[in-house]
């Protein structure tokens, strides 16, 4: 049915036009849709440069979609062809500076209000993340340069959580990969036990993800995630890149009285949780997070897992959600 | 009563100040601690002051022996937070636990050491954590196996023993081996249950260096997991001339799996330039069912000498034909596509109406190139009309500087072309064009709405000298963009005799224009009194 409505979508995306701009009679002919990447020209670094190609690449081969998948990069959204194509993504991490002129702010101001879906991976970042881009994390609201961004565009409007029912969480594929999706034998563990439960029960339930969005016109128009790219990946044999690790909290007898006396020279951050309180992290600058004391008054450590195993199950679900949203931003 | 807490808080405080600290750190020992007793009433909780590394590592230590599992998985996970050598070999006693969720934890902890630049270097300590790749539980497996290229310095360092031979003192070498009890953990972890230990240590086995028997290496090439077979392929080279193996590979080219098959292709192509036995499997694989396998087979085989057939490139064409883009496998064997000699350009000619930008322009680019198309403008013309910036960029790139004539027609083409770094070229193209055909358009592109069209046009007049451009560019000083005016006076100051009294005569009568105080400089480097 979804593979039904999908192609349906697509074959009415071939008339579709942003009221402003005509197709060219090679891309109608051609149904590809293309999707636009913001990348700007200078020294700014390149994030997982195989990260959309391979995921437009996933999405055609699993899915009844046609995306052409060699991304449109722009270089400014004053560039004429942002209305030539419905979706844009920008991966906040690759941007030197959120510096926008007022022409860049007017122009995507248009794109959405005509119809255009932003998707800004990266467009939620835990501050104490620092320059390490490396790392996601999920925090529960969009990161500052993106706030203060989009109140030049849209200054009556907000970022908001998703909730985790929300539709763009099973647009295509729904719940977490199972061994047939991973391609492992029935009985063969798909993640050490305790990663699993706590992936399953805390960190992806139902394969939800913290997502934060603007709605214009009652649309969803714009979705911010931590960075999902560095899942997207592909060699040219099919094997996912880069390795990808867990970190996981775990807690354990006596660690509430334990982790707040335990001997530590670091600092902390608070980072927003969904339910809107604050997670109080602690770490020492340049490494990783030590551990974290709850709102509840919990105490729970981290713990990094790596491995084949984990890095191919995190790869499958950002690569599912990532189909979600793109596919959810064409269908909606 | 507030003052009796705040003498007991005082004295607390105190004797934390003296005893041994570290940091500024007060040591008080975890045990001791009781944070609800220091909550006086009335006084916001004061945080619990934080112990001492050292006193944390010795409550740690203890719990990591005491009889509760719960409180031994917990040592086990707080020890990982002090990358420090103590703490390592305290989660190095803990590998030994009866329970295997404390010594899952112990080797967690020890990895994230290794992650925070605390490894561990004395061989008998590696050697007892390598041995964990023996280990009951598949998960300290994985992890022990995952970790041998860390491992391995410290496992393969070579020493020194003393000796006595025929009652004299000798020290001599030992060579950096593995010990041979972990050799035999090893040969079976070839076989683990799991196949990530297999992938792992088939990976790694190279700097432990051990040689995989050739039965062992065949039956991992047969391994039920892709993954592993992927990876045993590319080890394969090492192990070419062991008996049995080139039969597994060849076996391969019937692989259900495409990526296995296509990751044979890759290595055989290798492992053709050494050993040409194996290019018979390259030979076999062009006539794999899939496009993309059989094409990149015989692209192969061609950067190994060997012709393509015409059908073969036919069928080259038709697989990049059918690509959605230039990426993966497609990318592979585009760029592989010069080993096809002359025969590479009938592909490329294919590919100039690909739905993909990104192919089209790169077969542009190759077409012109390898059919010298630039001397033909018929040839050319078509990628400068493409709707993709991407494409007529590409297209440019390769024909700037390589264009030597353009006739009339091409060039009132290009003019009326709606996309400016096009006109910008037909601009370029008047250097080289003929004297009656560059004035029938130069005025077209002087009123050009681009700026950098109508810059371009001044320059290339400048520099052909063409009838009247004096007095063009004199006017063009007066333009309200500063580019043009720039262009202009660069224009005038190449030209002595004619150009620079022209300019001098414009700063003298516009001292206040925007381009004279540049101007003035200029001249007055050439020695010039404006």
């Amino acid at each position: 049915m979804r593979a039904f409505l999908i192609t349906l979508i697509f074959l009415q995306w071939g008339a579709f036009l942003f009221s402003e701009t005509e197709l060219s009679p090679t891309e109608i002919e051609s149904g590809a849709v293309r999707i636009m990447q913001l990348r700007r020209e200078g020294p700014s670094r390149i994030r997982y440069p195989d990260a959309l190609p391979s995921l437009l690449d996933l999405m055609n081969e699993r899915s009844n979609a046609n995306f052409d998948p060699d991304p449109l990069f722009i270089d400014s959204l004053t560039d004429e062809r942002l209305f030539e194509n419905p979706i844009l993504y920008i991966n906040c991490d690759e941007l030197p500076v959120f510096d926008f002129s007022l022409e860049e702010n007017e122009a995507l101001r248009r794109y959405m209000n005509l119809g255009g879906f932003v998707y800004l991976d990266a467009g939620i970042k835990a501050s104490f993340l620092g320059t390490d881009l490396g790392h996601s994390y999920a925090a529960w609201e969009e990161r500052t340069e993106v706030r203060e961004w989009f109140t030049q565009i849209f200054p009556d409007k907000t970022f908001t959580p998703l909730p985790r029912n929300h539709e763009i969480f099973r647009t295509f594929y729904k719940g977490l990969p199972d061994n047939e999706y991973l391609k492992l034998e029935e009985e063969q563990k798909r993640l050490p036990d305790t990663v699993l439960t706590f992936v399953e029960q805390e960190k992806w339930p139902q394969a939800t993800y913290s997502l934060v969005g603007i709605k214009v016109k009652d649309r969803l128009t714009c979705v911010a995630s931590p960075i999902c790219a560095m899942g997207w990946g592909r060699d040219e044999f099919g094997a996912w890149i880069p390795p990808i690790s867990f970190r996981i909290r775990e807690s354990a007898e006596n660690f509430d009285e334990t982790l707040q006396v335990a001997s530590f020279t670091g600092q902390t951050y608070e980072v927003t949780r969904e339910d809107g309180l604050k997670d109080e992290i602690y770490l020492i600058p340049g490494q990783r997070p030590m551990w974290v004391k709850e709102p509840t008054g919990r105490w729970r450590i981290f713990k990094y897992y790596s491995g084949e195993e984990i890095s191919n199950y995190a790869h499958s679900f950002y690569a599912r959600l990532g189909m979600n949203v793109f596919l959810y931003a064409l269908l909606n | 009563m507030k003052k009796f807490t705040f003498s007991i808080f005082f004295l607390l405080s105190l004797l934390a100040m003296i005893s041994k600290g570290q940091d500024g750190n007060a040591s008080v020992p975890l045990e001791d601690f009781n944070a609800s007793s220091l909550d006086p009433e009335g006084i916001p909780p004061t945080p619990p002051q934080r112990s001492t590394i050292e006193a944390t590592l010795d409550k740690t230590s203890r719990m990591l022996k005491s009889s509760q599992l719960d409180e031994r998985i917990g040592a086990a996970k707080l020890l990982g937070k002090y990358p420090r050598y103590e703490s390592s070999l305290l989660l190095i006693s803990g590998l030994d636990d009866s329970s295997a969720l404390v010594r899952r934890a112990a080797l967690v902890s020890l990895v994230e050491h290794f992650n925070n630049g605390s490894p561990v270097y004395e061989k008998p300590l590696v050697e007892k954590i390598f041995s964990k790749i023996g280990d009951s539980d598949v998960e300290i497996r994985r992890e022990a196996s995952a970790l041998i290229p860390r491992l391995a310095p410290g496992l393969m360092r070579s020493g020194m023993e003393k000796v006595q031979l025929n009652g004299r003192t000798v020290f001599r070498s030992l060579p950096g081996r593995l010990r041979s009890d972990l050799q035999l953990l090893v040969e079976e972890g070839f076989l683990d249950r799991d196949s990530i230990v297999r992938q792992n240590l088939l990976k790694y086995h190279f700097s432990l260096r051990i040689q995989i028997k050739p039965q062992t290496f065949c039956r991992l090439l047969e391994d039920e997991d892709n993954a592993v077979v992927l990876v045993a392929l590319d080890q394969a080279r090492i192990y070419a001339r062991q008996p049995g193996v080139y039969e597994r590979m060849n076996a391969l080219t019937q692989h259900k799996d495409s990526g296995v098959r296509s990751k044979l292709a890759k290595t055989a192509l290798d492992m053709g330039r050494a050993f040409p036995d194996y290019r018979k499997i390259l030979r076999l694989l062009t006539k794999d069912k899939e496009d993309v396998i059989a094409t990149v087979a015989a692209v192969d085989l061609a950067r190994l000498g060997e012709r393509v057939s015409p059908v073969m490139v036919d069928r080259i064409i038709d697989y990049l034909v059918g690509a959605r883009g230039l990426y993966g496998k497609a990318e592979t064997l585009f760029f592989s596509l010069s080993a096809l000699g002359a025969d590479s350009a009938r592909v490329y000619e294919a590919l100039i109406d690909h739905v993909s930008a990104t192919i089209r322009a790169k077969a542009w680019e190759k077409h012109i190139l390898v059919s010298e198309g630039w001397s033909n403008s018929d040839l050319w013309m078509p990628s400068l009309d493409d709707r993709d910036l991407q494409v007529r960029k590409s297209a440019l790139s390769v024909l700037r500087g390589r264009v030597d004539e353009i006739e009339v027609s091409s060039l009132v083409a290009l003019i009326q072309n709606p996309n400016a770094e096009v006109r910008v070229f037909a601009a370029e193209l008047l250097l080289i064009a003929e004297e009656d055909v560059v004035q029938d358009s130069f005025f077209d592109l002087l009123i050009d709405p681009d700026s950098l069209v109508r810059s371009t046009t001044l320059r290339a007049l400048a520099n052909r000298r063409s009838e009247g451009w004096v007095h063009l560019h004199a006017r063009s000083l007066r333009d309200d963009d500063y580019g043009i005016q720039r262009a202009a006076m660069d224009g005038l100051l190449s030209d002595r005799k004619e150009g620079v009294p022209a300019l001098l005569s414009f700063v003298r009568s516009h001292p206040t224009k925007p381009i004279s105080s540049l101007a003035r400089k200029e001249l007055e480097r050439m020695g010039m009194k404006p």
